[in-house]
């Protein structure tokens, strides 16, 4: 009897011990995920991909809730986990860096712990099919020309990927892009109707933007700033192959409260990596038109240091430094 | 149009989970849609999670029965309190209210309704018949178009305030004034946001909404709060009568189709579909004195408007992936979630579900104008409620409405503000809808004014080189002149029938 | 009450004012048109200082015509009934976060139903208080996932 008391006694603990993850303490309560802006949106969906993710794959052994904290552009949401701990996440991109920038934030990436960069979309420069500009190079030969000849299309601020990997083109080919016209659309949407309609005659935005209007053959995507070419799309060169020297990432990832654990980290590394590995999240993947970016927390940490040298620099070209 | 694709989705939307989506949706949506400040972009939004891991078909089904169903309540919160929950509800409160207040609650509901389903069924039969010509001239509009249609709606409510033209317009300089905090899109720098982050977004139109509505009628009405008497409120029929049907008949019928294309055109949406049904109506009646007192068809004509521009507003959406509104855009990104990317190639790719589609939103109408009908005799119990009760629940409702909006009680103080210049306008008797109306287009007509010009490289002939452009104009000055116009006409006449008189 | 009737036009003045300095000293912009930002909130106020002062003169023309809402602001106890009703908004809106969504709100209502529906009726207005706070709070956290403080 004892004997069989003490055996339940070790499964339950081994049970216990094993439920916990090698008998680390962490997580005590419940996960929040704050998505720094309203339903619905991008960061709104990529925080509920990652809850979703992480609960049906039991990857973590606590309740998951997503918070929306939406407002200055990120900014409510950061701040909101800064004073918390490392049960409390936020998703972040780029304007992580941009606003602080641009002058309208104080927070940079230095005060939190990145943890993971999930995934990254490309950029695109998109023109009308019956655009006289065939190539990248033709384009680029007008702006050298006359810059305010051709009207940039960008949405929903300037300062943001999309107008900075516009930034970087342009001033490889000596046009300073404080003499560009950019007409400023409310969002991704609106710059690609404005473009259907003839009433820009470029348009920078990401990839998923334009690529169904590239497809059906009504616009025409010059360059793609990814690596290779882009599954899909093979007929769309990337900048490389156009002889300019820029890889643009649109990425999303994810970070926590400053002074964490190195357990913490280490816990975090280790689920969001298997996450990442999951079918399910390929598949979210391919729903949003994102590519694998995964970065693990001290990747990250080094990833954002050079991001931020080079968006110092583009904001200071693009005219909107401070 | 294939005719069998067509009837292939009639079958499917008619199976009988996705008419239970339909149903479920339809019934969530009206719920949502009646609290003050939670229209349908919010109602989409809040049940998003619910739709991860449905399949995409019944998904896209749940959200759009949400959205009208939403569009449908909006209104009867206009109706019984002159709480408008969305900017879209705003021009049934002009002689909704009014009919509430006269104990024609009932016949005011039902009305609505059936104007509504009309106005939906008017759009889902545009969207079948002229989906692609509609997607293509919604293209031809440029930022100076969108200008002149901002131009339009304000010249339009302006024109309502007819004997308080200054009050107008100092209440339409206010909202203008409003729209310009937040960050310029333009140039990214800040105006008017006091070193606030929250405000560097602007002010979200629902909080001027909310606060001038919902908590300026509750502050309004403690007033005489001590004298209203317990008299029972008379509710009338949920039914309306012939008259009032004659009346509504014709403005319904052309409100639709103004609705549904208004609709179309990216951003502009219900809330300028229903000013401008409202103002179109009022101008052509020939009893154009009522119109405010609680005539029927001023409540009728828009909304059959706003409920057909939300038709109209998917045709964007699905046949080039690109929302036109709020509420579609949460739409679009749920969408993608499930691995549907609407655009040009939907129509080929996926037939079955957009036509399924199509259908569900001609059930969908017929689903909710039952449940609306139904829910009228329960809905005008409200007003039974003892007056001293039901304002501090308002009161409170309208709180978490903003709550849901941004998550943040900072916007709570904007709220008392509003609610208190809510109070001080109905004590001045300022009109309210030009504030409202002006916070709503005025980001948009002052950034599409900007840009027009930019792109014409400073050259304000720009606002007159479309068609559509030299349209839009001239429906502005008669909006403005038209009653003037009519006056000149019929003292004319008067002069030329007395003369006539004289001579016999 | 000739006071208050006219302090509305003198209201507007000032908020256009105020609106129009703050207009001139806007941030000019870096990029495209420096004064871009500015026409439109200057034309604005412009226009409004205008209509307001308009709005003046009309007011002082008929300052002894008798309005009968702003009678009722100043009869019995409404103008303490608005006053201290929006002090109980304040209150609410600094509880909020604080206190939860819950707790705030039944204080925020209670408080409210006794100051408007009278403490004679307490019953009532506790029962309410709790009730519709729970069934609020119930709607929005649980059934529509709204994360509520």
């Amino acid at each position: 009897m004892k004997k069989i008391i003490l055996l339940i006694c070790i499964l339950f603990l081994a049970a216990c011990s094993n439920s916990a993850s090698g008998g680390n303490d962490f997580p005590t309560k419940n996960v929040e995920i704050v998505a720094p802006a309203s339903p619905g949106g991008g960061w709104d969906l990529t925080a509920r991909s990652v809850q979703k993710l992480l609960n049906d794959n039991n990857l973590v052994d606590a309740n998951i809730n997503v918070v929306n904290k939406p407002g200055g552009g990120g900014e409510v949401g950061w701040q909101y986990i800064q004073s918390k701990d490392a049960h409390n996440l936020a998703i972040n991109s780029s304007l992580l860096i941009t606003n602080n920038l641009l002058g309208t934030s104080d927070l940079t990436h230095k005060d939190f712990t990145p943890l993971a960069t999930l995934a990254t979309e490309w950029q695109a420069l998109a023109v009308p099919v019956d655009s006289e500009f065939k190539s990248l190079e033709d384009l680029m030969n007008q702006f050298k020309k006359d810059p305010k000849s051709v009207k940039v299309g960008v949405g929903p601020a300037l300062g943001n990927d999309d107008h900075l990997s516009f930034v970087q083109a342009v001033r490889e080919y000596d046009v300073d892009p404080k003499n560009v016209d950019f007409l400023v659309y409310e969002g991704g949407g609106d710059v690609v109707t404005a473009l259907l309609g003839g009433h820009v005659g470029v348009v920078t935005t990401s990839l998923s933007e334009v690529k169904e209007q590239h497809l059906a053959g009504k616009v025409r995507i010059l360059a793609i700033s990814s690596e290779e070419r882009v599954e899909g799309l093979e007929d769309v060169p990337t900048y490389q192959e156009e002889g300019l020297d820029i890889v643009f990432p649109h990425w999303r990832g994810i970070m926590g409260p400053p002074d964490m654990t190195e357990e913490e980290i280490a816990y975090w590394d280790e689920k969001l990596s298997e996450m990442v590995k999951t079918d399910q999240w390929q598949e979210v993947m391919k729903n949003n038109d994102w590519e694998g970016f995964y970065k693990n927390s001290s990747e990250t940490k080094k990833f954002l240091e050079e991001q931020t040298k080079l968006y110092q620099d583009l904001v200071n070209d693009s005219g909107l430094g401070q | 149009m294939d005719m069998s694709t067509f009837m292939q989705g009639l079958t499917t939307a008619l199976e009988p989970m996705n008419l239970l989506w339909i149903v479920i949706g339809g019934f969530l949506g009206t719920i949502v849609g009646m609290l003050p400040g939670l229209g349908p972009a919010t109602a989409v939004a809040v049940l998003i999670p619910v739709t991860f891991g449905m399949d995409p078909v019944s998904a896209l089904i749940l959200m759009a029965a949400i959205y009208y169903g939403a569009m449908y309540g909006g209104s009867r919160s206009s109706i019984l309190l002159n709480t408008p929950g969305d900017g879209s509800a705003i021009a049934a409160t002009f002689d909704g209210y009014p009919m509430a207040r006269k104990g024609m609650a009932g016949q005011a509901l039902a009305i609505s309704a059936v104007a509504s389903f009309i106005g939906g069924l008017i759009a889902v039969a545009g969207f079948i018949l002229l989906a692609e010509p509609l997607a293509n001239f919604a293209l031809k509009f440029g930022p100076a178009e969108y200008f002149l249609l901002m131009l339009l709606t304000l010249s339009a409510i302006i024109s309502l305030s007819i004997g308080r033209m200054v009050k107008g317009f100092i209440a339409m300089l206010i909202g203008l004034m409003l729209s310009t905090f937040g960050i310029d899109t333009q140039t990214g720098v800040y105006r008017f946001t006091f070193d606030i982050p929250h405000l560097s977004e602007g002010i979200d139109f629902l909080i001027v909404i909310i606060g001038i509505y919902a908590v300026g009628e509750v502050l309004y009405n403690l007033l005489t709060i001590d004298k209203q008497k317990k008299e029972k409120k008379k509710i009338g029929k949920v039914w309306f009568d012939k008259d009032q049907w004659k009346r509504s008949k014709w403005p319904i019928l052309r409100s639709g189709p103004i609705g549904f294309i208004v609709g179309v055109l990216p951003g502009a949406g219900g809330s300028i579909a229903s000013m401008i049904s409202y103002t179109t109506e009022k101008q052509i009646s020939k009893k154009s004195e009522e119109f405010g007192e609680g005539a029927p068809e001023g409540l009728a004509a828009p909304e059959s408007a706003n409920n057909s521009a939300s038709v109209g507003a998917m045709i964007p959406l699905l046949t080039m992936g690109i929302p036109g509104s709020g509420t579609t855009a949460v739409m679009l990104g749920a969408l993608i979630m499930l691995g549907i990317r609407p655009g040009p190639m939907l129509f080929e790719s996926d037939p079955g579900l957009v036509w399924t589609f199509v259908n569900s939103m001609f059930i969908g109408n017929i689903v909710l104008v039952i449940i609306n009908i139904a829910l009228v005799g329960l809905l005008v119990k409200i007003l039974d409620t003892p007056a001293k009760v039901l304002y501090p629940i308002i009161l409170l409702l309208a709180f978490i409405g903003t709550y849901t909006l941004s998550y943040s009680a900072i916007d709570f103080f904007l709220l008392i503000i509003f609610g208190y210049l809510g109070l001080l306008f109905k004590l001045f008797d300022f009109p309210i809808a030009p504030l409202v109306l002006a916070v709503i287009v005025g980001s948009d007509m002052e950034q599409n004014f900007r840009m027009a010009v930019l792109s014409s490289n400073g050259s304000l002939g720009v606002f007159f080189q479309s068609p559509i452009s030299i349209g839009l104009i001239i429906l502005t000055i008669l909006s403005l002149f038209y009653p003037l116009i009519m006056k000149l006409i019929r003292n004319r006449k008067r002069k030329h029938a007395s003369e006539q008189r004289k001579g016999a | 009450m000739k006071a208050f009737k006219i302090g509305m036009p003198i209201f507007l003045i000032l908020l256009s004012v105020f609106f129009l300095v703050g207009s001139l000293r806007l941030p000019k912009a870096n990029l495209g048109n420096p004064y871009g930002p500015l026409y439109f909130p200057i034309g604005v106020s412009l226009l409004l200082l205008i209509f307001s002062i308009i709005y003046f003169i009309q007011e002082l023309r008929k300052l002894t015509e008798d309005n009968e809402a702003i009678k009722e602001l100043f009869s019995g106890r409404t103008p303490k009934l608005i006053g201290i009703t929006i002090l109980f908004a304040i209150g609410y809106s600094l509880l909020f976060e604080r206190a939860g969504f819950l707790l705030s709100s039944i204080v925020f209502l209670g408080a409210l139903l006794f100051l408007i529906n009278g403490p004679k009726k307490w019953i009532t207005n506790l029962v309410v208080a709790v009730i519709f706070s729970f069934i609020s709070w119930y709607a929005f956290s649980e059934m529509l996932g709204v994360s509520l403080p």
